[in-house]
C-alpha cells in the first residue's frame, strides 16, 4: 500500500523497518535522540531536523546520542561493523566530513581491500547535504564528489520519498560502507511511499523522464529542478530525458551510455562545485566511450567555483536552476551539429 | 602460611609461553631489522623491538573474540594475538599467501579472524575503532573487550582524546594503552606532551581511570592490564593504561636516531631488556630453568627462518588481485 | 650571613599507580605537585631561605612550576621567592633518583628537606638524608607516612627551621624505621609505616593491595586514623607514632583468624583482615620473618621477589628527623619570629 509521505518520514520509516528487522542495526549521532542529561523532555529533537524522532521511544536501547566527536564516533561506526554490528551513524552535515574523514576514508573505505578481503564493514553514514535554507558556506556544501572518488566507498544520493526509503534500507543491508546523502530542501517533499519494505538496488538509474532529444543526467535536487526545465522546453518542442543517477558509486554507466546514444545530446546537472565534480566524471566518460553518439558537446550545469553564499539572492544564483538547465539544454540543440555516424 | 593463592600462581607452562611469545616478537624484528637493510622488503616498517612485555602482557589476557587494533608497530601486537608468524612475513615481503594476500603489508598488517584490527597507517586511526568494538559488545550483550593501543606521539591525536570521552560516556569495555616510548617519530615526549611526559592524566580528564607502569616489566604489566581488562569485562568501564618503555630501533626502518644520545640504545639494551628481567625473574624464582629458555630461544630461531625463508620463495599476487576485495559486492 | 638552602623533592612517579583501577584512588595531578612547590617556595622565601635545590622532575612537575614561577605578576611579583636551582644529574626516572638527589643535597648542607610524595617516596629519601629535617607532603596514595598540609604553610614551617630562627625543643619529631636485611646482608633498604610478607609471587604492579595475601607484617606505628596495615594494627592494638615501640603482626585470611578487623586497606577499600596475634617490638629488637614464597613489601608496595631459603629479618630501629609544622608555627607565633621578615628584600627573580 503506498501512500503520501514525506522525504524525511520515509528516511525515519526505513531507520525504523530495518531496526525492527535487525537486531544489529544501531544509530547513532548528535542528538539523534536529545535530551540526555538535560531536565526537559527525551527525544527532545531526534535529529537537528527531526528525521529521527520517535524511534527513541521504540529502541532505546540502539539510538544513542554521541558527544561532539565525529572522529570518535565515526570511527567507532568503522569499529562496530567489523565487530558485528550494522550501524547506522549520522554525520550531521556532510560539510562537517573535516573532522573525521579519515575514518572514512583511510580507515573504513580501505580495510577490506588492506586486509585482504577479510573484512567487511557494513556500515552506513547518513549525512545532510545541499545549499538552499541560507545556512551558507559551512552548511551547504554538497561533497558527494569526494566520497565518490574514494575507492571503497559507496554512495547515494536520493532526490525522492520513495528512492529514499528503498536506498536506505539497502543501504542498511549492503555489506560495504554507504555514505547516504540526505538533501536538507527535499526533507519536506511529498511523494508516494509504499507502507511496506523495499529495496532498491545501487548502480540502476532512475529514467524520470523519457525523451528523444536532449539527456539530462543528474542527482540529488537537481533531478527535479530538471523536471521543471523539461516541463518548459516541452513546450518549445525539445523532449528531454532525464536520468536520476540515484547512487554515484556505484555509477549506472549502462543507463548513461543508452541515453546518450538515444538522443546524442547531453547535459549534465550537479548541484556541487564544478572541479573534480560528478559533471566532469560522467562527462569524461561520454567523451572517451560515447564520443561518435555525440551531435553536440556535452553541457555542464553546475555551482560555480565558490563556496555557497549566505545571502538568499547569491545563494538562488549559486545553485542550478530549472532557468540554467534550459539554457543548457538550448545550446546542445542549437550550435554545430555532427551529423550521426 | 595460610593465605589463599594470589591470582598470579603461573604455572612453569605459562611462564614459557609468555616468554616464547616475547622471543618470538623479538626475533621477529631483530630478523626484519636484518633482512630490511638488504632492500627486498618493500615499503616502510617499524619494528617493537624493546616493547614485547607490553603486548604479551595485556594480550595475554584477551580471547580470540576480544578485538585489539594496534598502530604503525603492530608487528608484536599482531604476534601476540595469535597471527600466523609465516603468514606475518610473508605479508611484509609482499607476497600472494600473506596475512593479508600482499594488499596490506607491514602497517596494515591484520587478521580480523583473529580479533586483531589493523596495524594502522595513519596515527591514532584506531582507538576510535576500538570505541565500535565496545559499543558492538554492549548492544550485542556480550562480554567482549575492546583494547587500543597508542604510542605517546599518538596521544596527542584528536581520535585518541575523542575516544577517550567517548568511552567513558558509553561506558564502552574497553582498554587504552598507551606505549609511552619517550619519542614521536624524531621528537621526544619532552617537548611533544604540553603537561610533560603525564599522559596518564589525560584519563582523569575524561572521566576514566589511569594507571603507569614500567612496560619492562612483563609481571607489572600482566597485573595492571589484567585489573584493566577485568574491568571492562565486567562492566566497570574503560580505563588507561600508560606503559613506559623505550624502542631499541627507529621511527621507521632506516632512521638513523641521530636525534637520541650517543649509547642511548645500548645502554637499554643491557640495562632494561625486558627478556633479560623476565629471564631472571623466573629463573631466580626457581621456576624455570635456563636451559629450558634457551630451548625456546632455538625453536623461535627456527620458527623466524622458517618464515624468512619461506617468505623469500613464495609468488607474488597475481596481477588480478589488485582489482579484487575492494567491495563485498559492488 | 651563610646561605641557607632547603632541598626539594617532588615525585612525579607517585600517585598514579594501579590502586587507580583496584581501588577508589585517583591520579595525583603532577601539575598540582608543580603548583606546590610554587607555593613551598612562597613559603620558604617569606621565611628568609636563600635557596631550593630541587630534584629534577618530569612529567609536568617542572613544566607547571614553571609555569607558576614565570607567572607570577602583580601582587605575587612582591613576594620573595629563593633561588631555584635544579640538580644537574642523570635521570633514571625510578627510585635511584630521589636517592641520588638527597644525597647530593647533603652534600651541599642543605638544612632542610621538603618531600612531595608517598610513603615509597619518603622511604627512599629517609634512607639516605641522615639528620636533615624532612618535611613530609602527602602526595601518593595512602599516604600514611606523610601528611596532607598546605604547601605554603609547610614552607614557612620549614623555612624557619632552616634559618634556625627558632628557640627550644620539641620542633622535630624522630621517626621510627625499620631496617631490613636479607640473608644477613643489612641493605639500605628500609620502611618508615611497614614492612610486609604476601604470597605475591612478582613485584608487578607494585601496589600491595590484596589484604588477603599477607601472611605477616611490622609496622612502626599504629594509627587508627591510618589507611592501610598500620590501620590494621591499630585496629587491635594502637601504638601512637610518637611511641618508641612498634608491632609485628601475624594475618591469617578472615575466616581462620581468631580476630577480624574491619579497616580502609587503601582509598575505597574497607575490607576485612583477620589478624593471629599482635606483639609489640621494641627498639632495636630484630624481628625474623617466616620464610615463603613471594615478595616482601616496604610501605605499601612489593619491592623484592623471594624464595623459601630468603631469611628476612626486621629491626626497629631510629629513622628520620620530621619537622612538626603545627609545633613549629605555634613556636613562631609566640617568638614572634616572621614579625617584620629579618632578611632584607631582595628583587624577584
Amino acid at each position: 500500500m503506498a501512500r503520501t509521505i514525506t522525504y524525511m518520514k520515509a528516511i525515519n520509516e526505513a531507520l525504523d523497518q530495518e531496526m525492527s528487522r535487525d537486531p544489529t542495526v544501531v544509530v547513532f549521532g548528535e542528538d539523534n535522540v536529545g535530551g540526555h542529561g538535560a531536565a526537559g523532555e527525551m527525544d527532545a529533537w531526534g535529529g537537528v531536523l527531526g528525521v529521527t524522532k520517535g524511534l527513541y521511544a521504540k529502541y532505546p536501547d540502539r539510538i544513542l546520542d554521541t558527544p561532539i566527536s565525529e572522529s570518535a564516533f565515526i570511527g567507532a561506526a568503522v569499529g562496530a561493523a567489523c565487530s558485528g554490528l550494522r550501524p547506522v551513524a549520522e554525520l550531521m552535515f556532510v560539510d562537517f566530513m573535516g573532522v573525521c574523514f579519515d575514518q572514512i576514508f583511510n580507515q573504513g573505505a580501505k580495510l577490506r581491500y588492506m586486509f585482504g578481503g577479510k573484512a567487511k564493514v557494513p556500515m552506513v553514514i547518513r549525512t545532510m547535504w545541499g545549499a538552499g535554507i541560507r545556512a551558507a558556506s559551512q552548511h551547504s556544501q554538497s561533497l558527494y564528489s569526494i566520497f565518490t572518488h574514494v575507492p571503497g566507498l559507496k554512495v547515494v544520493v536520493p532526490s525522492t520519498p520513495y528512492d529514499a526509503k528503498g536506498l536506505l534500507i539497502s543501504a542498511i543491508r549492503d555489506d560495504d560502507p554507504v555514505i547516504f546523502f540526505e538533501n536538507k530542501v527535499l526533507y519536506t517533499i511529498e511523494g508516494e511511499v509504499p507502507e511496506e519494505s523495499y529495496t532498491i538496488p545501487f548502480g540502476e538509474a532512475n529514467v524520470v523522464r523519457e525523451g528523444d532529444d536532449v539527456s539530462i543526467v543528474g542527482v540529488g535536487r537537481v533531478v527535479h529542478m530538471a523536471q521543471e526545465a523539461a516541463e518548459r522546453l516541452a513546450a518549445d518542442g525539445i523532449q528531454c530525458e532525464i536520468v536520476d543517477l540515484r547512487t554515484t558509486s556505484p555509477l549506472d554507466e549502462d543507463t548513461i551510455y543508452e541515453t546518450v546514444e538515444k538522443t546524442g545530446r547531453l547535459v549534465v546537472v550537479d548541484e556541487d562545485n564544478p572541479r573534480c565534480g560528478m559533471a566532469a566524471d560522467i562527462a569524461a566518460l561520454i567523451a572517451q566511450n560515447r564520443f561518435d553518439d555525440l551531435q553536440a558537446p556535452v553541457q555542464m550545469v553546475t555551482a560555480p567555483h565558490t563556496p555557497p553564499p549566505f545571502t538568499g539572492s547569491l545563494e538562488d544564483l549559486y545553485v542550478p536552476s530549472a532557468d540554467k538547465i534550459a539554457e543548457a539544454v538550448r545550446k546542445t540543440t542549437g550550435g554545430k551539429v555532427r551529423a550521426r555516424a | 602460611m595460610t593465605t589463599t593463592a594470589p591470582p598470579d600462581q603461573a604455572s612453569k607452562q605459562q611462564l614459557l609461553e609468555w616468554y616464547r611469545t616475547m622471543r618470538t616478537i623479538r626475533e621477529f624484528e631483530e630478523r626484519l631489522h636484518k633482512e630490511f637493510a638488504t632492500g627486498e622488503i618493500p615499503g616502510f616498517v617499524h619494528l617493537y623491538a624493546g616493547e614485547e612485555a607490553i603486548a604479551t602482557g595485556v594480550i595475554t589476557h584477551l580471547r580470540l573474540d576480544d578485538y585489539i587494533a594496534s598502530t604503525h608497530r603492530g608487528h608484536g601486537h599482531a604476534i601476540a594475538k595469535g597471527c600466523d608468524v609465516r603468514a606475518m612475513m610473508a605479508e611484509i615481503y609482499g607476497k600472494r599467501d600473506g596475512l593479508c594476500h600482499g594488499k596490506g603489508g607491514s602497517m596494515h598488517i591484520a587478521d580480523v579472524d583473529k580479533g586483531m584490527l589493523g596495524a594502522n597507517g595513519i596515527v591514532g586511526g584506531g582507538p576510535p575503532m576500538i570505541c565500535g568494538v565496545g559499543l558492538s559488545a554492549k548492544i550485542r550483550g556480550t562480554d567482549q573487550v575492546g583494547v587500543s593501543f597508542t604510542g605517546d606521539g599518538g596521544s596527542n591525536q584528536g581520535t585518541f582524546l575523542e575516544s577517550l570521552n567517548l568511552a567513558a560516556v558509553w561506558h564502552l569495555p574497553c582498554v587504552y594503552v598507551v606505549e609511552n616510548n619517550g619519542y614521536a617519530e624524531a621528537t621526544s615526549v619532552k617537548y611533544h606532551a604540553g603537561a610533560g611526559t603525564d599522559i596518564v592524566k589525560r584519563a582523569d580528564g575524561f572521566g576514566l581511570p589511569g594507571v603507569v607502569v614500567d612496560g619492562h616489566d612483563f609481571f607489572a604489566v600482566y597485573e595492571a592490564a589484567g585489573e584493566a581488562i577485568a574491568r571492562a569485562r565486567g562492566g566497570g568501564g574503560p580505563s588507561l593504561l600508560e606503559c613506559r618503555v623505550n624502542r631499541y630501533y627507529g621511527h621507521f626502518e632506516g632512521d638513523q636516531q641521530t636525534y637520541r644520545a650517543p649509547g642511548e640504545v645500548e645502554e637499554l639494551r643491557r640495562t632494561r631488556d625486558c627478556l633479560d628481567l623476565f629471564a631472571r625473574q623466573v629463573t631466580s624464582a626457581g621456576l624455570v630453568d635456563a636451559e629450558e629458555l634457551r630451548r625456546v630461544d632455538e625453536e623461535v630461531a627456527r620458527l623466524i627462518d622458517d618464515a624468512v625463508a619461506d617468505a623469500k620463495a613464495a609468488p607474488e599476487p597475481d596481477p588480478s588481485d589488485l582489482l579484487t576485495d575492494v567491495y563485498v559486492k559492488y | 650571613m651563610a646561605t641557607v638552602s632547603v632541598g626539594v623533592v617532588a615525585n612525579p612517579a607517585s600517585g598514579r599507580d594501579v590502586r587507580r583501577l583496584v581501588t577508589g584512588a585517583s591520579v595525583f595531578d603532577n601539575a598540582e605537585k608543580g603548583a606546590m612547590v610554587h607555593r613551598l617556595m612562597a613559603g620558604l622565601g617569606a621565611a628568609g631561605v636563600d635557596r631550593v635545590i630541587m630534584m629534577p622532575a618530569g612529567s609536568g612537575v617542572s613544566q607547571s612550576l614553571q609555569r607558576h614561577l614565570g607567572g607570577r605578576t602583580g601582587h605575587l611579583a612582591a613576594q620573595r621567592l629563593p633561588e631555584l636551582e635544579v640538580l644537574d644529574m642523570v635521570v633514571h626516572e625510578d627510585e635511584r633518583d630521589s636517592a641520588a638527589a638527597v644525597r647530593a643535597m647533603a652534600e651541599r648542607r642543605v638544612a632542610a628537606i621538603v618531600v612531595l610524595g608517598g610513603d615509597g617516596t619518603h622511604r627512599v629519601v629517609a634512607a639516605h638524608c641522615g639528620d636533615i629535617p624532612l618535611c613530609a607532603l602527602s602526595t601518593g596514595t595512602n599516604n600514611a607516612f606523610p601528611e596532607l598540609r598546605e604547601a605554603t604553610v609547610a614552607g614557612v614551617a620549614a623555612g624557619l627551621v632552616a634559618t634556625a630562627r627558632l628557640e627550644g625543643d620539641g620542633l622535630l619529631r624522630r621517626e621510627k624505621q625499620l631496617q631490613v636485611n636479607v640473608n644477613g646482608d643489612v641493605r639500605r633498604d628500609s620502611a618508615l609505616v611497614d614492612v610486609a610478607v604476601t604470597t605475591e609471587r612478582w613485584v608487578g604492579a607494585r601496589a600491595l593491595w590484596r589484604a588477603d595475601t599477607i601472611s605477616e607484617a611490622v609496622v612502626t606505628f599504629a594509627s587508627p586514623g591510618a589507611v592501610g596495615l598500620s590501620a590494621v594494627a591499630a585496629a587491635v592494638s594502637p601504638v601512637p607514632r610518637a611511641a618508641r615501640h612498634g608491632l609485628h603482626l601475624r594475618l591469617a585470611p578472615p575466616e581462620r583468624a581468631p580476630t577480624v578487623v574491619t579497616v580502609p586497606f587503601a582509598p575505597g577499600l574497607v575490607t576485612e583482615v583477620g589478624v593471629v596475634q599482635a606483639r609489640r617490638v621494641e627498639p632495636g629488637q630484630a624481628v625474623p620473618l617466616t620464610p615463603l614464597a613471594g615478595c616482601l613489601a616496604l610501605d605499601g608496595e612489593r619491592e623484592l621477589e623471594l624464595g623459601p631459603s630468603d631469611r628476612v629479618t626486621v629491626r626497629l630501629a631510629e629513622g628520620p628527623l620530621v619537622i612538626d609544622v603545627d609545633a613549629v608555627l605555634a613556636r613562631a607565633a609566640r617568638q614572634r619570629a616572621l614579625n617584620g621578615s629579618a632578611r632584607p628584600r631582595a628583587p624577584t627573580l
